[in-house]
């Protein structure tokens, strides 16, 4: 076997050198120094220059369905989008590193470190089509993450989390495997573009096949947070630190569904009623229980965990819709869209959360909020309008990218999915409305840390700001990603 | 560009109280700001044809093209008077609230003008989702003011409030994207026009619940019925009424629950025709029901502001029971109603919160021999309890008999039960009238360590312009009919084939030469 790589290769994966150039910066500069941590704000630059280098290599070089290190690796409409969305959530939710008690101080270069070789896994994720390299990328980004849970300076709930995350992180990636496994011994390969035309007939013919398309699709399930593989959700997003939680919730999020959206391109669900049955049954399951478990949370990031499982239930509704239709690309970019409205308004509402927090040790309360929209009317109105978003009502853009996937389900003929998607939406209310209850309608004075954190007061503002904004364009911006998708 | 500044106006008023540095002149900036939205809006009679059965002054942008959805506002007959209702309440409510709100003064005005933009966005809205918007956006200053400024179970009333209506509506929404991809099959472009909605030919087939326009029918009527409220999902309605501050309640009662009565108009009968003439026995059930368990409930009431709750409840319900007939004299009767419910129970709610103010309570058996105490108080509450029970030369009593006329026409049963609640309306109304106003002095009357003192000039100039509107309508009905019959009896005549078209202001004109010659 002789491997060539090409001048377009390395172009290709210029964004991921970029981001493993500026990760190295900050942890070489500390062992040169002899173990002194440089200031916070020249790593967290550092880092951020390098994701913003990333990004314009991945605007510039990406896209036009390229592929690189022989089919490995494809940058099509798909990845360069998702890319960028998660890029720029992993930029916020660094910003929020950068102030957050939990994380900031000691150790944040190595933070950084971890965080920038998370996001190059997450780059490596959305862009292949092998099956091993999604497996690659999908444990770069993971194991990083782990660390960077078991790293916060609170001592007991982020060790369980980060223990729990990884036993139940790398059953995922065990069940995920076997499935490659299968569909290696069926097709001969592992490459999604090998047995994409007859994938809807490989699942009709072979088991085996079918059995590993299964066990890959139950992968990533658990990594998206289907009910019922969701049960680590809320512990972890509770254990790890605020900005982590932010981290896996919107940028770990987008990239799982958009390595979960190549598997579903095969049309592997046309070919088997069976599979598309239990997906359909799972959306609604997910829906369901991520709704209704919310509603009994006292915890804010326990609850806004729960309602990132239901919004995997959203997700998985505009997934199978790109999966049975003719025209993927109005379900695909339904599911686009509904991340970026959706990383918006949950990175939005962690970094209100992370503001909140007084300590590493401090746990924010729906109840303890009372009296915070006397002491921050500011906040508490980005936070409301995070809230109203991620409840659906327009004008925001939470509203618009729901618009977009239940009218892609509705075209597709799943009514009754978009249905039981709108009626969950209703569910969803109830819980969104407890907090803005409680912090403009209830008397008290809400216990909330004293100084003022800036940077991360900017990344709120700037994101209320965009929800409601981008409500206003997001025709545009929708046919812009149908566009590159086409 | 009429209709877009008064849409948008009272938004960029909002910001501008957002933005106003100085707490203690807010109150005279929004009422100014609001009277200038009114005097805007009466801008629209320069240029309304009251002939044309089309849409007027109609505005149209394409806004998400991959969709068909277009920025598209038109005004006709039917929609004027609620505007106009919409923007004369709003300085009264706020010259109202002058001394009931006390407390975060500049939010309760910014929520004010923000409901008023979705308020009036909904009336005017021609497009499916631009309407939803605007439908959806009124809820959430609705829930501020309600949570906010309101009594002791505030927070119950105002999430239930709002859980209800969006639970009404999001099936609506599904029904909506349904009809886009309707239109794209019958046309080929995608669109969410509320013109090119009319132009559907949905298959109806009776006697079965699932035939496709049925079912579209119920999932738009199911949102506006709730919004109304129609009789068993009416639940919301006295908790939020009650528990609202006295603007809350007035703006509820006046314009937010014209917006379902509008809805079945606009949307509802001529969208699916053959499903509303097939159903019409549900809703006119669902109407006389509402009104006589209404006025029952209504009588046995303690707390004076649930009674006027419980009204809405039984007044609405005529409405409903209009609409229905399916004749000039209903749909009419139907629409006047809305705007004299608007002004009754709008000018009840102020004068019960101008009582409240003084005493703290509305328990009726608390009160009594009022009329002695304060003169003008109960000159101006009687007036717009006669106006409330219909009495003739009153406003109320135009709106009724038109409607229990066209009810007779369309079905003499119905009209049987609804006459029954004329009778009872009085019944509450005045038992309620005698109980707080005449007979022994009440222990709240009596307190001498708290005297209570007439209306002040601020007061009487809140109620001066309902009363006149009271004798206005009453009065002189075509002053007010003669703007809506054009687009009435178009509604009524053409309703199984309904088609709206855009009149061009110069069109008039063209068609006047064309007579001459």
């Amino acid at each position: 076997m002789n491997i060539n790589i090409g001048l377009s290769d390395i172009l290709l994966i210029s964004p991921m050198i970029a981001l493993f150039l500026a990760s190295l910066l900050p942890i070489t500069t500390k062992v040169l120094r002899g173990n002194r941590e440089q200031h916070s704000l020249i790593t967290l630059s550092q880092a951020l220059i390098g994701i913003v280098v990333a990004v314009v290599l991945l605007v510039v070089f990406g896209g036009a369905d390229k592929t690189a290190f022989n089919n490995g690796l494809i940058f099509d409409g798909v990845t360069q989008w998702m890319g960028i969305i998660s890029l720029a959530a992993a930029g916020a939710a660094m910003v929020m590193m950068y102030e957050n008690p939990a994380t900031k101080g000691k150790q944040f270069s190595e933070l950084i470190f971890l965080a920038m070789s998370s996001a190059i896994g997450m780059l490596i994720l959305v862009s292949a089509v092998d099956l091993l390299m999604v497996f690659i990328g999908l444990e770069m980004m993971s194991l990083a993450l782990y660390l960077m849970i078991a790293m916060s300076h609170e001592e007991k709930l982020s060790k369980e989390a980060a223990l729990k995350y990884f036993v139940l992180g790398s059953f995922a990636s065990a069940l995920f495997l076997y499935g490659v496994a299968f569909i290696f011994g069926s097709t001969g390969g592992t490459n999604i573009l090998s047995f994409m035309d007859n994938a809807a007939e490989l699942v009709q013919t072979s088991r085996l096949f079918l059995f590993g398309v299964t066990f890959v699709i139950l992968g990533f399930c658990f990594k998206v947070s289907i009910a019922p593989f969701h049960a680590w959700t809320p512990d972890v997003y509770q254990g790890a630190p605020t900005p982590h939680s932010a981290f896996m919730a919107t940028a770990v999020k987008t990239v799982s569904f958009a390595a979960f959206l190549r598997i579903i391109a095969t049309k592997s669900l046309t070919g088997s009623d069976h599979l598309f049955d239990i997906l359909q049954w799972l959306a609604v399951i997910t829906m369901i229980v991520g709704n209704t478990a919310a509603i009994l949370q006292n915890n804010f990031k326990r609850m806004i965990a729960y309602s990132s499982v239901a919004h995997s239930g959203y997700l998985l509704v505009g997934i199978i819709t790109a999966g049975v239709s003719d025209n993927g690309a109005f379900g695909a970019s339904g599911v686009i869209f509904y991340l970026l409205a959706y990383g918006l308004m949950t990175l939005g509402a962690f970094a209100v959360a992370s503001m909140i927090e007084k300590s590493e040790n401090h746990i924010v309360n729906v109840d303890d909020l009372a009296g915070f929209a006397k002491q921050r009317p500011m906040l508490a109105l980005c936070l409301t309008v995070f809230l109203l978003s991620l409840a659906g009502i327009p004008p925001t853009l939470g509203f618009f990218g729901k618009f977009y996937l239940f009218n892609a389900a509705i075209g597709e003929g799943l009514l009754w999915l978009a249905v039981w998607g709108v009626l969950n939406s209703v569910i969803g209310v109830y819980y969104y409305l407890r907090p803005i209850v409680v912090m403009y309608m209830k008397d008290g004075e809400a216990e909330i840390a004293g100084h003022s954190l800036n940077a991360t007061t900017v990344t709120a503002v700037v994101m209320a700001v965009a929800i409601i904004l981008m409500g206003f364009v997001s025709g545009p911006i929708f046919s812009a990603v149908e566009k590159s998708l086409l | 560009m009429i209709l877009s500044s008064i849409v948008f106006l009272p938004l960029l008023f909002a910001l501008l109280i957002a933005i106003w540095p100085k707490a203690n002149t807010i109150r005279h900036l929004a009422l100014g700001l609001s009277l200038i939205e009114f005097l805007v809006s009466l801008s629209i009679f320069k240029h309304f044809d009251a002939s044309a059965t089309g849409l007027q002054l109609v505005e149209k942008f394409m806004w998400i093209e991959r969709f068909g959805i277009q920025y598209f506002m038109g005004i006709d007959g039917i929609s004027l008077w609620l505007v106009l209702l919409t923007t004369f309440l709003t300085p009264i409510i706020i010259l109202a609230s002058w001394t009931s709100i006390t407390e975060r003064i500049k939010g309760f005005h910014v929520c004010m003008f923000i409901l008023q933009t979705a308020m009036l966005g909904t009336f005017l809205a021609m497009d499916a989702i631009f309407f939803y918007v605007f439908w959806e956006l009124s809820l959430v200053p609705m829930y501020f003011m309600v949570g906010i400024w309101g009594g002791a179970r505030r927070i119950y009333a105002t999430v239930k409030f709002f859980i209800y209506t969006m639970a009404g509506s999001v099936l609506m929404l599904v029904a909506i994207i349904y009809m886009m991809y309707l239109t794209q099959e019958a046309t080929g472009q995608m669109s969410a026009s509320l013109l090119d909605f009319y132009k559907l030919q949905i298959p109806f087939v009776g006697g079965t619940f699932f035939s496709l326009q049925t079912l579209l029918f119920f999932a738009f009527a199911l949102a506006f019925a709730i919004k109304v409220p129609a009789f068993p999902v009416h639940t919301w309605l006295p908790d939020a009424h009650v528990e609202a501050p006295t603007p809350g309640s007035v703006i509820l009662a006046g314009v937010m629950l014209k917006m379902g009565t509008y809805g079945f108009m606009r949307w509802v009968i001529p969208l699916f025709p053959e499903a509303s003439e097939y159903w019409a026995w549900l809703f006119m059930l669902i109407g006389t029901v509402g009104i006589i368990y209404g006025a029952l409930v209504a009588m046995v009431q303690p707390d004076v502001k649930k009674l006027v709750a419980y009204s809405s409840v039984s007044h609405m319900g005529y409405i409903l029971l209009g609409l229905f007939a399916f004749n000039a004299y209903g749909m009419g009767g139907g629409l006047y109603q809305m705007l004299n419910h608007g002004i009754s129970t709008g000018a009840l709610f102020i004068l019960i919160g101008m009582i409240y103010e003084r005493t703290h309570s509305r328990e009726i058996s608390k009160y009594g021999g009022l009329a002695g105490v304060l003169p003008i108080f109960t000159i101006f509450f009687f007036i717009i309890t006669l106006s409330s029970i219909a009495v003739p030369m009153t406003n109320g009593f135009v709106g009724e008999f038109f409607i229990l006329l066209g009810t007779y026409q369309a079905n003499p049963v119905f009209a049987y039960f609804a006459v029954s609640g004329v009778v009872l309306g009085a019944v509450y109304m005045l038992w309620m009238f005698k109980r707080v106003f005449f007979g022994e002095q009440g222990e709240l009357v009596k307190d001498e360590h708290h005297p209570l003192h007439d209306l002040n000039a601020r007061e009487i100039a809140v109620l001066v312009p309902m009363v006149i509107m009271v004798f206005w309508m009453g009065l002189f009905p075509n002053h007010f009919l003669n703007y809506s019959k054009a687009s009435i009896d178009y509604l009524v005549n053409n309703r199984s084939n309904y088609n709206l078209t855009i009149v061009q202001p110069g069109a008039v004109d063209v068609t006047h030469a064309q007579g001459e010659n």
